[in-house]
Order: C-alpha cells, then structure tokens, then sequence
C-alpha cells in the first residue's frame, strides 16, 4: 500500500491541486502550506484580510481529501464546552441518563475562524485539543478521529476586542499562513466563476485512509545530514543576538522546518529534501516564533525579512 | 538496495588512486628540482669540507635530503586529500545527483519505500559515473608533462654536473654577499663608530656594522669619510676624522667607489661618472687636504 500511494503519489497531489483550483482561483501557496500542515498531522495558523476564502479553501479541501469538516465561529462568549462538547440529559425507556454530545471539534478538519476572538480560556481549550489529539471532559476521554487539522485563522484587522494567542500557542501551530488579495487576473477569474448559475464543485481525490498513508509516507523522505545541520543551524540563528529578534525560536521550529520540508519534497514528487524545501519551509515556520524587537516593529520590519537575512547567512 | 554503496565504493577507490598518482607526480618534481639545486650548488662538496657528522656517506646526502624535502613538501600539498568529500564531487559533477547522493549515502541504514527507492535511482545514475571524470583531465596532462620536464633537467644535470654545477669560488663570494662577510684582512674594512645624521632614513641592507652608504673619498691613497658626524658642529676640521676609526667595510652590496692612484686611469672614469655635486665635494675636500 504505500509502496503503490508513493508511486502515485505526485499524481495524487497534482490531481488534487487541479481539482481545488476548480473552486479556488490562485492562493497556490496557501493551498499548498495547508496540505503541508495536513500531511505533517499538524495545525496552521492562517492570516488574512476578510473576504480571501479562507473557509471555501479548507472546506475544499475537506472534500477533496474526504474529510469530515467543522467550523467554528470563534466569538468572546464561546464557552470551552461550547468546542468539546457537553454531556445532555436525556430520557431513555423512561429513565434519564447523561449523554455525551461531541462538539464541533470532533472533525477532520476543524476551521477556527477568528481563534483571537476566542476567550484564553476557550483557546486553550482548543489549543490542548490540538496538541493532546484528544478531549476529556468530566472523567472520560475522547480520542478525535485522524487525521486532525485544525485550521485557525486570525484577522490582521480589527483587532479591539481580541485575546491574541500566547506565544507559547502560537508554538503549537506548524505554519503561519499568509493569504494576499488576488492579482487583477485571478480576481477577474474568481468573477467569471461566481457570478454565473453554476456554482464550481470538487470531487474527492483521495480517501481518509490515503491521507493517514500520505502522512506516514512524509515521515519516511530521507534528508541529508548536512541539509537537516542547516535547518537547524537557521533556528538557531533566530537566538543570536540580534538587534532585530527579541525572543527566537524553539526547537519545535527546528523539527516543523524539517517535517514540513519532507512535506514538500512529498508534494512535489521527490524522494529527498532539498535545501531549497528547507528555505522555503522556513518562512512560514518562523513566522509565528521569531518575535521582533519594538524598534524593528517600529521600522516596519517583518519576519520574512528577517528569515530571509537569516537565510542568506546561514551556510 | 545498498549496491550504489558498492558503486561508490568503486568510484572512491577510483578517484583515491588518481590522487595518489598526482602526490606522486608532486613528490618527483619536487625532488627532480631539489636534487638538480643541489648538484648545482655542489652541496656535496660543501659538506665535505663541512666538519658535520653525518651518518651516511656524503654522496647519499643530497638525494636523500631531496628526498625528504620533497615528501613534505608533498605530503603538505595534499594534507587535505583525504578529506576531500567524494559525494560532492561527484554531485558537482553530475547534477542529476544533486542532493540525492548525500541524501541516500546519510541514510544508508534506513530502509522504507521512499528511501530504497531513492538509492535505486541513484544506484542507477552512479552506473555513469567514472571516478576519471572527477578530476580534471587537462590538470593531470599538465603534472605529468611538468614531471617530465624536471625529470629530464634533472636527468641532464646530473650526467653532467660539471657543465652545469656553479664554480665554488661564486658561490663563496654569493655566500659572502649574502651573510655580509668576506673573510679578508682587517685593513680591508672601516669601522664606523659614530652614528651618522639622519641614521633612521638610512637604509640596513647588509646588515653589520654600516648604518648607510658613507660617502667616502680616497685621496692620495687616503681614504677620507665625508659624512658629518652628529656633535662636530662647523668648526669639524678633515683631520678631525681619523681613518683607522671610521672603517669601510668592503662587500658587493656597498662597493666603493675608490677613487685614488690605485685605479688604472686614477680615478678619473669613475670621477667623471659621479654627479656635479658630489665632483665638487670632492674637489673642495682635495683642495683643503692639499693645505694640510
């Protein structure tokens, strides 16, 4: 079985591309980076400006994959049971009894939309969720189905009225995902498709147990020695001293870049990593981690830029 | 599913021995031309005049003392050849192995689907590669014409060391040049034991006692320093300046320029070639040694 969903595999990804680019017009690398963070079994954080389909494109990419997909609207009086889930009372043959009824997080592939607007206590909630892969509520333990990815989303806007997420879970999510508005030309495209009686659909490419395949797949890509040195040696310099970096990364950082470039290589059909997987991973996996000084804040400064300096220096 | 381990292994062997052939290239011509110097230098005849204790006859010396020049030389110029990573070599060479060769060779002890199917591939590609390939075949030409070269010089050198071998007497006097020595009698040199004005701008070169080039004067048979020494002040008269104490120390790298009765033409080609400024120097000081 693996053997023959590595053999298939660049078609699998091309194939499933294709069929998400029926419904969602550009965003190749955020689509890309989100099924980076699914075949990695880990979470992503995605920021962007309202209106940038961020929910059609992981709710696309639900059904193209089979996945069993939750939103969850995050609000400042959503409840942590409000996610989990709650035990109801109910009558059976005339006898009451407690009834565990599963929240919204009981999915594949869970879309926390605006994860800032959430109370502390409700994000870590979700945020051990996450990390745990399960819930437990009273006494009892509730394993959530795999895969599990959740989806979160943070609006860069608006942010009065918000409980932005701690450092320490912002480290719990691979990928920071950055969505921009469209070129003239895929915004034209996105008109021509929404504008007319017939809605684009996807169909499903690969089945629940091919992406718990695909994952595993991932895991297995060899990376030379010096090509893993140099992941590491890149989050390491996010600690140096640094007139721009005030806090640097964890070694979380260091295993995400790795992870996230097998991914990729995966992805892109190879049976190694590049370094090119690693500079490209670096990005997005530093985004969240790597914490700017006040005065590189000030500047305008971002940590692209500051990844990409690091980039450049690290051999 | 290791047999590019094999192949690798082949082409390491390969490139290995390429490299010891181009050391010993190295270490011939780097003998060929230590031997050739010392045979032109006659280091043989030096040492046995020289009263070292040699352990071995003294015509063994120069090869054997080549020898161990050119093994460390050589030895020094291919210190890093071990250490030289095939793998990038061959990646650099080849690139469709880029990233691929280092990947599978790490992981050689790793086996799942995505790892042995990637040294397939690469086992495939290394089928290509010749460890000939490594190394530059214009580099090699090259070492191997030079060696010949040296070989050959050294070859006509020493069949007929005679015709090429310098005399010992230049040498001796090279040698003397060198170190600032002559070996003569004392009359031959000139104690300075004053220090010249502007002694820093004077340049050392000779090293010994001689701060510059004293401008000296030979009159009559006289040799009279001209510098004007620090604390004479102007009343310094040229008698003032004793011979005996300002020596000259003669050398090839501080020729006099003896002008007096014992030159053929009596010093006057050599007169006519110094500068207006120094004839009337001269001259002034011929004139005031005439009122003595």
């Amino acid at each position: 079985m693996s053997n023959e969903t590595f053999k298939s595999s660049k078609g699998i990804f091309k194939e499933l591309l294709d069929e998400i680019g029926k419904v969602i017009v550009g965003q190749h690398e955020a689509i890309e980076q989100m099924m980076i963070a699914i075949l990695c079994n880990s979470h992503a954080l995605v920021e962007s400006n309202p209106g940038l389909a961020k929910t059609l494109t992981i709710s696309t990419i639900s059904k193209a994959l089979d996945l069993k997909f939750n939103r969850i609207q995050c609000t400042p009086d959503l409840m942590p049971s409000d996610i989990t889930g709650t035990y109801i009372i109910e009558d059976v043959g005339g006898k009451k009894q407690y009834r565990f009824e599963p929240g919204p997080i009981f999915a594949n592939i869970v879309l926390a939309d605006e994860i800032n607007r959430a109370s502390p206590k409700t994000q870590s909630a979700m945020l051990e969720s996450m990390q745990e892969k399960q819930v437990t509520v009273g006494n009892k333990t509730y394993p959530l189905d795999k895969p599990f990815f959740v989806l979160a989303t943070q609006n860069p806007i608006e942010m009065e009225g918000t409980y932005p997420l701690p450092e320490a879970q912002l480290d719990r999510f691979l990928l920071k995902i950055l969505m921009d508005y469209p070129t003239l030309e895929d915004e034209s495209e996105i008109v021509n498709r929404y504008t007319k009686n017939i809605i684009p659909s996807v169909k499903q490419v690969v089945s629940k147990s091919e992406v718990l395949e695909l994952q595993k797949l991932t895991r297995d890509v060899p990376i030379a020695e010096d090509i893993k040195t140099r992941a590491i040696k890149i989050v390491f310099a996010t600690r140096a001293k640094s007139e721009h970096i005030e806090y640097g990364a964890s070694p979380r950082a260091s295993i995400g870049i790795i992870l996230a470039a097998k991914a990729r290589a995966l992805m892109r059909g190879r049976n190694y990593v590049s370094a090119e997987d690693i500079d490209a991973m670096a990005y997005p996996v530093l985004r969240h981690r790597v914490i700017l000084t006040f005065e590189s804040e000030r500047k305008g400064m971002t940590t692209d830029q500051v990844t990409s300096d690091i980039l450049k220096t690290v051999k | 599913m290791n047999d590019f381990l094999d192949k690798l292994s082949k082409i390491r062997s390969g490139f290995f021995g390429r490299m010891r052939f181009l050391f010993l290239l190295d270490l011939i011509s780097i003998f060929s031309i230590f031997y050739a110097i010392f045979i032109i230098f006659q280091v043989e005849y030096f040492l046995n005049k020289s009263s070292f204790y040699l352990p071995i006859p003294v015509k063994f010396v120069p090869p054997v003392l080549a020898f161990i020049i050119a093994i460390i030389i050589a030895l020094l110029l291919h210190r890093k050849d071990t250490k030289i990573n095939v793998n990038l070599l061959i990646e650099n060479k080849y690139s469709e192995l880029k990233e691929k060769l280092r990947t599978a060779y790490d992981n050689r002890d790793e086996t799942n689907v995505i790892v042995d199917s990637l040294k397939d591939a690469v086992s495939d590609v290394l089928t290509t590669v010749s460890s000939s390939h490594l190394l530059s075949t214009g580099k090699i030409v090259l070492k191997i014409l030079i060696t010949i070269i040296f070989i050959s010089g050294v070859t006509t050198v020493s069949l007929d060391p005679d015709k090429y071998t310098i005399p010992v007497d230049t040498i001796t006097d090279i040698t003397s040049t060198i170190t600032g020595t002559t070996g003569g009698g004392t009359n031959e040199t000139m104690q300075v034991v004053g220090r010249p004005e502007n002694v820093d701008k004077v340049g050392t070169k000779g090293g010994g006692d001689i701060f510059g080039k004293p401008k000296i004067a030979s009159i009559e048979g006289k040799n009279i320093d001209l510098t004007l020494y620090s604390g004479m002040g102007t009343g310094f008269e040229v008698r003032d300046a004793s011979q005996t104490l300002y020596q000259f120390i003669r050398s090839a790298a501080f020729p006099v320029d003896v002008l007096g009765s014992n030159v053929s033409d009596g010093g006057y080609s050599i007169l006519m070639k110094k500068t207006e400024a120094e004839k009337k120097l001269i001259e002034d000081y011929a004139v005031e040694r005439s009122k003595i």
